[in-house]
């Protein structure tokens, strides 16, 4: 079963962050992101990771009446933001549970877990 | 460069489509994938399951908490997304607003982050 896990973060925690400041955190947190990964490797060898630019540069398309509407800023007006996603192969929910719980996002955010549509 | 766009779109109206809406629907969504195929630009894109089918995950102080349902409940869920890899991010929101999603919901686009020395 192919799952998504949705990476859900507050990217307030990063604003007014100075870069040693951001690669302290980084360093502090790269033994779990590293056994994440490894783990995730280990059950699904073609797992796919992308981490997104920060929300507050994101931008919203719509068609309005004929016309394309752009607006700055994220879709939804959460707290906690799409920071990025996994695309990944598992037997079962329970696993993808597993999975997303070793996410470093975990303990300071939210994983959501989304089966994919397979046609 | 990589960008992600992120549909969003009302289930329910999903929900009440008949079988021919949804063929129909696929098929808008498969001539898009083409296009975007065609013109080099589709990396991935996936179909979301409904958010009644998804399960979120938190862990504080060392405790697994889950729970049912999507991170947040709104009218206009995120049902599905495409890699799109475009020259510039005019490009991305051009090819964005010719995604289905676009005409009855809102697309988000999102750069996908570049780390130099990344090896994941």
């Amino acid at each position: 079963m192919k799952y998504a896990l949705l990476v859900y973060s507050d990217q307030a925690d990063w604003e007014g962050v100075d870069d040693d400041e951001a690669a302290r955190r980084r360093a502090e947190s790269m033994p779990r992101w590293l056994n994440l990964f490894e783990e995730m490797d280990r059950v699904d060898p073609h797992v796919a990771g992308k981490e997104l630019v920060a929300a507050t540069e994101a931008k919203v398309v719509r068609i309005v009446d004929g016309e394309t509407i752009v607006t700055d800023g994220p879709f939804a007006e959460t707290k906690e933001q799409i920071g990025g996603l996994f695309l990944t192969t598992l037997p079962d929910l329970d696993e993808a549970i597993r999975i997303a719980s070793l996410v470093p996002a975990a303990e300071y955010g939210s994983l959501e877990v989304r089966p994919i549509v397979e046609r | 460069m990589e960008y992600l766009a992120l549909i969003y779109a009302d289930e329910a109206a999903w929900e009440r489509f008949s079988n021919e809406e949804r063929e129909a629907a696929y098929e808008q969504y498969g001539e898009f994938s083409q296009a975007a195929r065609d013109a080099g630009v589709l990396v991935g894109g996936e179909e979301l399951g409904p958010t009644a089918s998804a399960t979120t995950v938190r862990v504080r102080d060392g405790r697994q908490l889950v729970t049912d349902g999507p991170y947040a409940e709104a009218k206009e869920a995120l049902g599905g997304y495409f890699i799109l890899d475009c020259a510039s991010l005019d490009d991305a929101l051009t090819w964005a607003a010719r995604i289905p999603g676009a005409s009855h919901g809102a697309v988000e686009v999102r750069q996908v982050y570049v780390d130099e020395g990344a090896t994941t």
